[in-house]
């Protein structure tokens, strides 16, 4: 392994207490945590992409920022009504 | 090892640090508002993994998109934040604005 795949792996076992926090806490709550594991996921696919050479993982990170930001913000927009 | 090689670790390092201590931040602050500050702090941590990647691979194909998505995820960070605060405060409050509007008028 190098050091972006162990940057990669570390990071992914940071999206466990997000998870965590999703599921567990309240609803605004759980939205900043889906939040902040969009852009983890997003630092993991560039990782990957660069730890294995492989220039379709950073494709993915760049669909991925943009469209996370459009449900987060959709999220955001129906958490004025209360759910 | 090169100089790019060691300065793209310590970027690595330090985005990868920053992203943890957003994760951390989330896990131990008890309200909503509190832990959206940390979507910003991880979009650095981001941009920083982004710059290891530019710093080793120069502007090549994954280098101009690594810094792409860094540079998106730290601009909508603050917007993401500002919005999803707003949103929750209508949640809380009601329209607070005609409020103040009806206060301020005579």
């Amino acid at each position: 392994m190098n050091e972006w795949e162990i940057a990669a792996a570390v990071l992914g076992f940071a999206l466990i207490p997000c998870g965590a926090v999703a599921l567990l806490s309240d609803a605004p709550s759980g939205l900043a945590a889906l939040q902040l594991a969009s852009v983890l996921l997003s630092t993991i696919l560039m990782l990957l992409a660069e730890g294995f050479h492989r220039q379709p993982f950073v494709d993915l990170a760049v669909v991925f920022a943009p469209m996370s930001l459009v449900g987060s913000l959709l999220f955001a927009r129906m958490m004025e009504q209360e759910l | 090892m090169s100089w790019r090689a060691v300065v793209a670790v310590v970027l690595l390092i330090g985005g990868g640090l920053l992203e943890a201590i957003a994760v951390l931040g989330l896990c131990a602050m008890r309200d909503a508002y509190d832990r959206l500050h940390y979507v910003s702090l991880a979009g650095f941590g981001a941009l920083l993994v982004a710059l290891a990647i530019v710093v080793r691979e120069s502007f090549s194909l994954i280098g101009d998109k690594a810094l792409l998505v860094g540079l998106v995820l730290v601009v909508t960070g603050a917007v993401l934040a500002q919005t999803t605060v707003r949103s929750l405060l209508i949640r809380e409050l009601g329209d607070w604005r005609r409020r103040a509007r009806e206060r301020a008028e005579p």
